[in-house]
């Protein structure tokens, strides 16, 4: 492990968590590092929602299928079960887990995964997500990366609840709702700009993430005003 | 709440609450505008609060003299859409436990559903198709697809993203697909909407 790009991603996260910091940005920084440290090839922040469904906050890829593959944890898979269980689930050989979740694995497969890790987001006792890391080759986990994995898991943890302003009464559950919201917010504007510009969703989230650092702007604040053409966004093609 | 008056009371269920509702109208200040402008809820167990007597000073001591003494303001929203605040109020100091505030954010998600639904009328979609409960199976699982295909709907049609919202409901229902599948089809370009036709005559590719 690169020993210089652990210290500075940690320096790196945690100078952005500043007050008015991006939490969408944040958490694909997140998850990029974790492919690009942690032997992982994708990596998924996955929040619960009011009724406990996992929804992607954040993905090293928003290719729409490495989405569905999160998605589809919803019904099976180790995301769920982590989430549910609030301990790690290592698989190290896809392959085996054929009985105990097909279509999971089926389609992990098919995208070309071998091995998951699936690490609990705990708040307060409280499991509140999990971060989902794939890789392509099956194969035992480096147990010092998995605990870097989780250290990273805590994070953005914490960044789910730095990013209230201390001014007021919140509750985590509402603060969950909010983040979930600003992920919304988000798809809205990648299907208007994927539309407009004729190209896809991965394409349309960078576009709207190059803007966002290009400008020293909030990726949520791009967006709405992408959403609301309440100004003129060059390049947007608004 | 709703944002075309900026904070025209559309229901009021007793006398203090309305006189909240029009004492926020009147002074533009209070944890509806609060909630409203930063989309997300502003809880206010005990409005004798020294912070929120400076906060919101009219408003603070006016509620008070109404009878309020804890107000609850959720907005009603998805991603960019927002059609309005839900307020809640108490007339003794009270913290919502998470449970109370769970109830409370499931009641704001359904009120923002049922607003909406007020609209498809209006949007010409067919009014026999529609069951009473038609807004409910949404309630479900999450799609990104369905956002993603309202942002599409945006620039298809013209239109802003509550309405882009509606017309992909409205279509689903007056189909009698599922929600999540007509997004699909939006996303995957397999189905386009155009502003001159009606929402139920979307031309279809294969």
């Amino acid at each position: 492990m690169d020993q210089q790009l652990l210290a500075k991603t940690f320096v790196e996260l945690a100078d952005n968590l500043v007050a008015d910091f991006d939490l969408i940005d944040f958490l694909r920084l997140l998850t990029d590092r974790c492919v690009s440290m942690l032997d992982a090839s994708a990596a998924g922040v996955l929040l619960a929602d009011r009724d406990g469904e996992l929804r992607v906050m954040a993905a090293s890829d928003e290719q729409v299928r490495l989405l569905e593959l999160f998605q589809l944890q919803n019904d099976e898979g180790p995301c769920l079960e982590c989430f549910r269980t609030g301990v790690p689930v290592i698989i190290h050989d896809l392959t085996r887990e054929v009985d105990r979740w097909p279509r999971f694995v089926t389609v992990a497969h098919r995208i070309g995964f071998g091995a998951v890790q699936a690490l609990p987001m705990r708040l307060r006792d409280e499991t509140v997500g999990a971060l989902n890391l794939f890789r392509a080759a099956p194969g035992p986990f480096d147990p010092a990366a998995t605990l870097i994995a989780q250290a990273l898991a805590d994070v953005a943890t914490i960044s789910l609840l730095q990013q209230r302003t201390a001014q007021r009464s919140t509750v985590l559950n509402e603060q969950l709702q909010t983040a979930l919201n600003s992920r919304v917010l988000i798809e809205q504007a990648k299907g208007k700009l994927a539309e407009r510009q004729d190209i896809d969703m991965e394409q349309a989230f960078t576009a709207l993430r190059g803007y966002a650092r290009a400008h020293n702007r909030r990726l949520a604040d791009v967006a709405r005003a992408l959403i609301d053409s309440s100004e003129p966004l060059t390049g947007l093609g608004s | 709440m709703s944002k075309a008056a900026v904070s025209h009371p559309l229901c009021s269920t007793d006398d203090i609450s309305e006189q909240l509702e029009e004492l926020q109208l009147t002074l533009g200040e209070g944890p509806c505008v609060d909630a409203f402008v930063r989309g997300s809820a502003v809880l206010t167990p005990d409005l004798l609060a020294t912070e929120l007597q400076d906060h919101w000073a009219v408003f603070a001591d006016t509620a008070l003299e109404a009878g309020a003494r804890a107000v609850f303001s959720l907005p009603l929203q998805k991603g960019a859409i927002s059609p309005g605040v839900l307020d809640l109020y108490a007339n003794i100091p009270t913290v919502l436990d998470t449970e109370e505030l769970a109830d409370a954010l499931a009641f704001a998600d359904l009120a923002t559903l049922l607003l909406l639904d007020t609209r498809i009328d209006e949007t010409g979609a067919p009014t026999g198709g529609p069951t009473p409960d038609r807004g409910f199976e949404d309630l479900g699982a999450y799609r990104a697809e369905i956002d993603q295909a309202s942002g599409m709907l945006t620039d298809q049609l013209g239109v802003g993203i509550e309405e882009a919202f509606v017309r992909l409901r409205a279509y689903a229902y007056a189909q009698g697909r599922r929600l999540a599948d007509v997004a699909a089809d939006v996303v995957a370009r397999r189905l386009r909407f155009s502003p001159d036709a009606e929402p139920d005559q979307a031309e279809e590719e294969t």
